[in-house]
């Protein structure tokens, strides 16, 4: 039951702010998205359209404080049938980052935040590695990529997550 | 000779070896050179979800060490090829840029990124790549898998078609083997939802893995590390949960050409398979 009185009308237009949400508007509401998505075909919990629409509507807590929000695989193929050219995919991943802001940021992320800001990869490369690469006769590579960790530095991204 | 900046990820180089070491020895074979990119990062994409600029930031400097080198960049995971493209096209935006400079990154040439597959596709051709088979795979019955950011987004890659792909196909009739045209080519592995939901990333690796029995394939062909993750090492756990057996040797497109060209199965990474392909082996 959607009360909207909870409704906050600013929500849309923060979505649109950020990386990616540009196409926000322009949906009508056809339900391509859903019909096209793989992992709305094996669980109804997940819906691309009910989505987009609570986040039209301004129900801000509903999307944001949703587990199901993060099952979107990002596989595009809503973004390919859109009939109205929205990037579907990627109003999700703007919807994502911005409660990721409001301090909804999975776990999982965040372990993955520290492994990229310590090695600059998601897996580093121990000595073990390192030495089944040199038996396999595959070239060195770096230990350790600190730009990754200017980069988090420069877009504040810690600070965005402690919130 | 050709040359090619080769990105590995972070998949890759840790966990799938015998995909790069195959991948090698078939640009050995075919006439090509990779060029190492060594300071590279993670692609940036495990972190779109968290704040896109950050991963494109990561992305643009990983197409920036290439672009300063002058060579185009192949790529050897679906995820990596999507995002690096991504990154590309926005260095076209002022403000982007502006951030990319302030970090002392740099991107003077225009380059293309592209998966390996296509650039296979694309620069050697398949014509060329007939030309050099020595060992015809008459027996195998293949699946393709495509997997998502091979070619969606359309706006970034631009390439084959995402409702009725067939250059992995070609790619694989190519080697004499037989690709399987079967109804659940295009689904998603699952993978990017694996560490939300694990259930679900299982029931959905089940669709394809199902379909391959069906259509009693020798094995599947994949050209990612986050899909094989999904189709070879959970495949035990799928086979639990759905209480079947599959046993179906997944094996990375450039295991499948190198066999065709006559390569060892050993400079093909078999050995490395999880999933041992000895049924595809005695077949050949």
């Amino acid at each position: 039951m959607i009360d909207l009185r909870n409704a906050d009308v600013n929500f849309k237009w923060e979505i649109i702010e950020q990386e990616g949400g540009e196409g926000l508007l322009k949906c009508f509401g056809c339900s391509d998205c859903s019909a096209s998505c793989p992992v709305r075909y094996l669980d109804e919990r997940y819906n691309p359209r009910k989505i987009i629409r609570l986040t039209l509507l301004g129900m801000k807590n509903e999307v944001l404080s949703s587990p199901f929000l993060w099952f979107c695989a990002h596989c595009h193929a809503c973004t390919e049938r859109c009939p109205q050219g929205i990037r579907v995919a990627e109003v999700i991943n703007a919807i994502k980052n911005y409660a990721v802001k409001q301090g909804h940021c999975p776990e999982g992320l965040k372990v993955q935040l520290n492994l990229l800001n310590n090695s600059g990869r998601l897996y580093e490369l121990e000595d073990f590695d390192l030495r089944k690469r040199q038996r396999m006769g595959l070239p060195e590579l770096a230990k350790k990529i600190s730009d990754v960790a200017r980069i988090f530095q420069s877009t504040k991204i810690f600070e965005r997550i402690a919130k | 000779m050709k040359r090619y900046a080769l990105f590995l990820g972070c998949t890759v180089p840790v966990r799938a070896q015998h995909y790069e070491l195959a991948a090698r020895n078939v640009a050995k074979e075919l006439g090509f050179e990779f060029i190492d990119l060594k300071e590279t990062s993670c692609c940036g994409f495990p972190l779109k979800a968290l704040d896109a600029e950050t991963s494109l930031l990561m992305a643009a400097r990983n197409v920036g060490l290439a672009s300063n080198l002058g060579l185009d960049v192949v790529t050897l995971c679906n995820s990596c090829t999507a995002m690096l493209s991504d990154a590309q096209s926005k260095l076209k935006e002022g403000e982007f840029r502006k951030k990319f400079a302030e970090l002392g990154f740099t991107y003077p040439n225009e380059i293309k990124v592209r998966h390996f597959v296509r650039m296979l596709y694309e620069d050697i051709g398949i014509e060329q790549i007939k030309k050099a088979i020595k060992k015809p795979l008459r027996n195998l019955r293949i699946v393709s898998h495509y997997g998502c950011h091979y070619l969606r987004p359309s706006y970034l890659h631009s390439f084959d078609s995402v409702e009725n792909p067939h250059t992995l196909d070609e790619l694989v009739e190519v080697t004499g083997a037989t690709p399987v045209d079967y109804q659940e080519k295009k689904l998603c592995c699952g993978g990017s939802v694996l560490g939300v939901d694990e259930e679900l990333a299982v029931k959905m690796a089940n669709q394809k893995l199902s379909a391959a029995k069906n259509n009693s394939a020798d094995a599947m062909v994949s050209i990612c590390p986050f899909c094989t993750v999904m189709y070879e090492d959970n495949q035990r756990k799928v086979e639990t949960k759905f209480n079947t057996t599959y046993n179906l040797p997944v094996l990375y497109y450039p295991q499948l050409l190198g066999l065709g060209l006559g390569l060892t199965p050993d400079a093909c990474g078999l050995k490395f398979n999880r999933i041992k392909p000895d049924s595809i082996i005695s077949k050949l």
